[in-house]
């Protein structure tokens, strides 16, 4: 190879690398980071993401450099040098692409077994999946729930992932780790919230038709803020005279994902508008009251018109029975509203 | 005797046999009309019976009905009533037959694509014609899915709908024309490659093609199901799939098994082929590439294909038959699936990518005028993807809440894989370095495919470290992911390879300027549609979701209206493939002075490939070596004595 080639070739690359520089550094990829975790994902991401970089540098700018100089003029019907292989060449991209992996996955395992380290005296979250809606439990709190995750920030939490039905997967972009959320099984995951905000948490895995729609919010807070907020929960949880609301019940559940209500301004299509509750119970004629809790307790026990069987979930059989008269209470004075 | 003689060799027909009767008993699509019927009437009777006798209620199961009359019964009636039983019934039955029958062989007209063929040719031929209905088919559903996503919100499609066109999507995509396409075109050009007369097994293969629309009818028919179309991906993950779906699914786990059963068969007739029926001469190292890659491939096919066929059945069987393979409550273990299922379809990764390499090994070759850099070490990667590519599967795995220890492992070999791949890449590079590089269509796609699949290979090792996968598992960035490796990887070569053996396949050329332009589309288009998807699954949109956050709205109707002239570019591609095989000129049996087999004889070729078996003397790759030879046709023509001295 004359130093004229070289020169041209190494060119090539570099214009090759800017664009793909340029690419990975214009727009904004990686969404505002949240834990502690997700800084360390980034890190490999970035490291992956610049090895990329430079192997695609090579390769675009060696197939550009070879599409213009040894294009075959035209009616050049004469054949290239028959070279059959360099032994040295091929030890050399088997060789150097081995030590690129190699160094992928020592660091990508550190990253991963210290994403996998809960530090000392973490609070502990149970997330509690089902078609369609998240339950977070804190279970040092006496059971305290709630339908969206409020974590303190700069203190590690560990959170122990479960689902009712079918598989779904837990997600907070912004925190980077990820968990699917298995029938049966329990597995942890661990995060350390480092920035005050609210972040959504969104359902990964398809999980039928509301899985759109099974989206929640993880709320860091400062470290008073959710002390503060635990005990305004517990008094009401461990009050006896804690009145459940209907309301929070409805939204508690995900049923906005499929359901509409106007009192709730929710606006799902997949199962019956719950306005009209009056009607549909008139039309199978049943009373009002129980045909509204045999369509929670045993959704196929009348199906409307319309509508399949077996997509309304039957996890809300193990509703409460104050939830459920609360939902039930408040279904039937919202519809007659509306 | 000659290819002619042989070919006029139709079996008297028999005086006795009036014309209707014939239509009604003789094999052909009346028969398979009645003959489905029929077999559906007796897996509905065989259901009913059975239910009554045993008095178990409902009598009238429609599920049990539909699977064992529709899926099962109905469909093996068409299989008979077209014709592909007819020789071995005849031998079991102890009727005479005439093993040198070749009435069913080659193609006098068009109607000939129509019957049970055991031409290698005519079924390629077959193959690659059905395959590219379902193309056409998967990629309108894609359009369908975009024209919903192009604006958060629900505008067209209630979720179960919406749901099952990606399903179905991506089924028909991998099962009903990837893989399949890739098995038309080596069954077209494996024989010729070889210097065979056909394949080893020519009515198995004309089984396996004919398996193949059943199982794309079935997916395509899963929408007229009461409840919708199976709507739980093509992966179809348990419990959601088993329990939590309607009727369509089973029409998913059953075209599965079709389609599966189709693979099996022609993996198992190309290992045959390919170890039993190489032309004196044609040692392993001698093959060419294309033959080595779909060497490779058909041992992934055999191996792994029976684990989907399992975990289908399992999966069947819970949603029919209450069975708990998978039901947590009844002690069932969900993960259990993911594990078979991915057993497999890790290896159709590779199964839809080997014979992509195959094809390039051959293009690039012949359009850079220069040999194949590092033909051992191309073929003994394709090797190592094979056995690396069965210890991989758990990568789909690292959040599912399996062992977390088996991630490391699994992280390692994935990037392994890498190594053997990289290797080809760089191969193909060196291969063009100092040639003499003709741009030619399938050259085209060629240079698009190194240059995309090298973006979907960064991609997968990216994928394939455990923390960036926890944060791009399940998002777009894995949709972007894998349309660079099967797009940008596998439907690149396959254009490769189509516009490279159409001169070979219809006798005539394909137009030049329409297919520089079909590219050119089609590479555009395609990188506008899939790139941005990366960003969209870094930012945090998951797959699979018929509505999503306001934010992702602007890149989402980009990429919907790239789509679209994505899908606009196959206008193009038909068009040119249309006319030029009715009216393009005819093509000289070597339109691009290859030296493999196919390419020494006339286009199309004779209906038994070669007069006389060739002579193979020299590596299929002997570009700028003066006097090279890959084989010697008709040997009976050189004379004696110049063969003696």
């Amino acid at each position: 190879m004359r130093k004229g080639q070289i020169l041209s070739l190494v060119g090539i690359g570099v214009v090759a690398g800017g664009i793909a520089t340029a690419v990975a550094v214009v727009p904004t990829w990686l969404p505002t980071r949240a834990s502690v975790e997700a800084g360390r994902i980034d890190d490999v991401i970035w490291m992956t993401i610049i090895i990329s970089i430079v192997i695609f540098s090579v390769v675009g700018g060696v197939i550009v450099y070879e599409v213009i100089r040894f294009r075959a003029r035209p009616g050049d019907d004469s054949d290239g040098p028959p070279v059959h292989g360099h032994t040295g060449l091929e030890i050399t991209w088997t060789l150097i692409p081995l030590g690129i992996v190699t160094a992928i996955a020592i660091f990508s395992a550190i990253v991963l077994s210290r994403n996998g380290n809960a530090g000392v005296d973490p609070l502990r979250v149970d997330v509690i999946a089902q078609q369609y809606s998240w339950t977070f439990a804190y279970p040092d709190a006496h059971g305290l729930t709630s339908s969206v995750l409020r974590l303190p920030k700069g203190r590690s939490v560990v959170l122990t992932i479960t689902s009712k039905d079918v598989i779904h997967s837990f997600w907070v972009p912004n925190f980077g780790q990820k968990q699917d959320a298995v029938p049966g099984l329990h597995p942890t995951l661990h995060i350390t919230p480092d920035r005050l905000g609210t972040f959504p948490v969104v359902c990964v895995e398809l999980c039928g038709l509301g899985h759109a729609l099974m989206r929640s919010e993880a709320i860091v807070m400062t470290p008073t803020a959710f002390d503060k907020w635990l005990k305004s929960q517990q008094t009401a949880v461990t009050s006896p005279s804690a009145s459940v609301s209907g309301a929070a019940v409805f939204k508690n559940n995900g049923c906005g994902a499929c359901h509409t209500l106007t009192a709730a301004a929710t606006t799902g299509k997949i199962g019956p508008d719950l306005d009209k509750l009056p009607q549909w119970a008139a039309q199978a004629k049943q009373p009002l009251e129980s045909f509204v809790k045999t369509s929670i307790v045993d959704p196929n026990a009348y199906v409307q018109p319309g509508f399949p069987k077996n997509v309304m979930p039957g996890t809300f059989a193990s509703l409460p029975p104050q939830q459920l008269d609360a939902l039930v209470q408040y279904l039937i004075s919202s519809s007659k509203k509306g | 005797m000659t290819a002619a003689t042989l070919h006029d060799a139709h079996p008297p027909a028999p005086a006795h046999h009036g014309t209707a009767r014939r239509l009604l008993l003789g094999p052909g699509w009346i028969r398979a009309a009645w003959m489905f019927c029929l077999f559906s009437a007796i897996g509905f009777g065989l259901v009913v019976g059975l239910r009554a006798a045993a008095g178990w209620h409902p009598i009238l199961d429609t599920q049990i009905i539909t699977l064992v009359s529709l899926l099962v019964c109905g469909p093996i009636g068409f299989l008979a009533g077209i014709g592909c039983f007819d020789y071995w019934v005849y031998y079991a039955l102890g009727f005479p037959t005439r093993p040198e029958d070749h009435s069913g062989h080659g193609a006098r007209s068009w109607k000939d694509y129509f019957r049970v063929n055991t031409d290698h040719k005519v079924i390629g031929v077959q193959y690659l014609v059905t395959t590219m209905v379902f193309f056409i088919i998967g990629g309108m559903l894609a359009m369908l899915v975009r024209a919903e996503l192009a604006r958060p919100g629900i505008q067209f499609f209630d979720p179960q709908t919406f749901n099952g066109l990606f399903s179905v999507h991506a089924s028909l995509m991998i099962f009903l024309f990837i893989i399949p396409a890739f098995a038309g075109l080596a069954n077209f050009v494996v024989p010729l490659m070889l210097g065979a007369a056909d394949m080893a097994f020519p009515r198995l293969n004309a089984l396996s093609f004919w398996l193949l629309p059943i199982a794309g009818v079935m997916m395509v028919a899963s929408f007229l199901v009461p409840g919708g179309a199976f709507a739980c991906g093509w992966t179809g993950y348990v419990p959601l799939c088993s329990t939590h779906q309607p009727l369509g699914a089973v029409f998913f786990n059953q075209a599965v098994q079709w389609a599966g059963a189709s693979s099996i068969m022609t993996a198992l007739n190309f290992l045959v082929t390919i170890i039993t029926m190489r032309a004196p001469g044609m040692t392993f190292w001698r093959l060419p590439l294309l033959v080595w890659a779909n060497f490779t491939t058909s041992l992934l096919v055999v191996i792994a294909t029976p684990f989907i066929a399992g975990s289908q059945f399992f999966s069947m069987f819970d949603h029919v038959m209450h069975t708990a393979f998978f039901e947590t409550a009844k002690g069932g273990y969900p993960l259990g699936y993911q594990h078979i299922f991915w057993f497999y379809s890790h290896p159709a990764v590779y199964i839809m990518m080997l014979p992509g390499f195959g094809i390039m090994s051959e293009v690039i070759s012949v359009f850079s005028r220069k040999p194949i850099f590092g033909y051992r070490l191309m073929a003994l990667s394709l090797m190592a993807i094979v056995v690396l590519g069965f210890s991989v599967w758990a990568h789909h795995m690292f959040v599912s809440g399996m062992a977390s220890w088996l991630r490391v492992p699994m992280m390692i070999t994935t990037l392994l894989i890498a190594v053997p791949t990289g290797i080809k890449i760089f191969s193909w590079l060196a291969t063009m370095w100092d040639g003499k590089l003709h741009f030619n269509t399938p050259m085209l796609f060629a240079l698009g495919f190194l240059s995309m699949f090298v973006i979907g290979g960064l991609s997968g090792v990216m994928l394939g470290a455990v923390p960036v996968d926890i944060h791009m598992n399940q998002t777009y960035f894995v949709v972007a992911h894998i349309h660079y490796v099967l797009f940008g990887g596998s439907v690149f070569t396959i254009f490769a390879g189509i516009y490279y053996w159409f001169p070979k396949m219809t006798g005539r050329m394909y137009d030049e300027r329409l297919g520089k332009l079909h590219f050119w589309l089609t590479f555009v288009g395609f990188n506008l549609t899939f790139f941005p998807m990366h960003i969209l699954g870094t930012e945090g949109m998951p797959r699979r979701v018929v509505d999503y956050a306001p934010k992702f709205a602007d890149l989402n109707m980009f990429i919907s209206l790239a789509s679209f002239a994505l899908g606009a570019s196959t206008i193009v591609f038909l068009y040119n493939a249309i006319t030029s095989w009715r009216s393009g000129e005819k093509a000289p049996s070597n339109p691009w002075h290859a030296m493999t087999l196919e390419w020494q004889v006339s286009s199309p070729p004779p209906v038994f490939n070669f007069d006389e078996i060739p002579q193979v003397v020299g590596s299929p790759y002997g570009y700028g070596i003066p006097g090279a030879q890959h084989a010697i046709l008709a040997p009976s023509h050189v004379p004696e004595e110049a063969a003696v001295t």
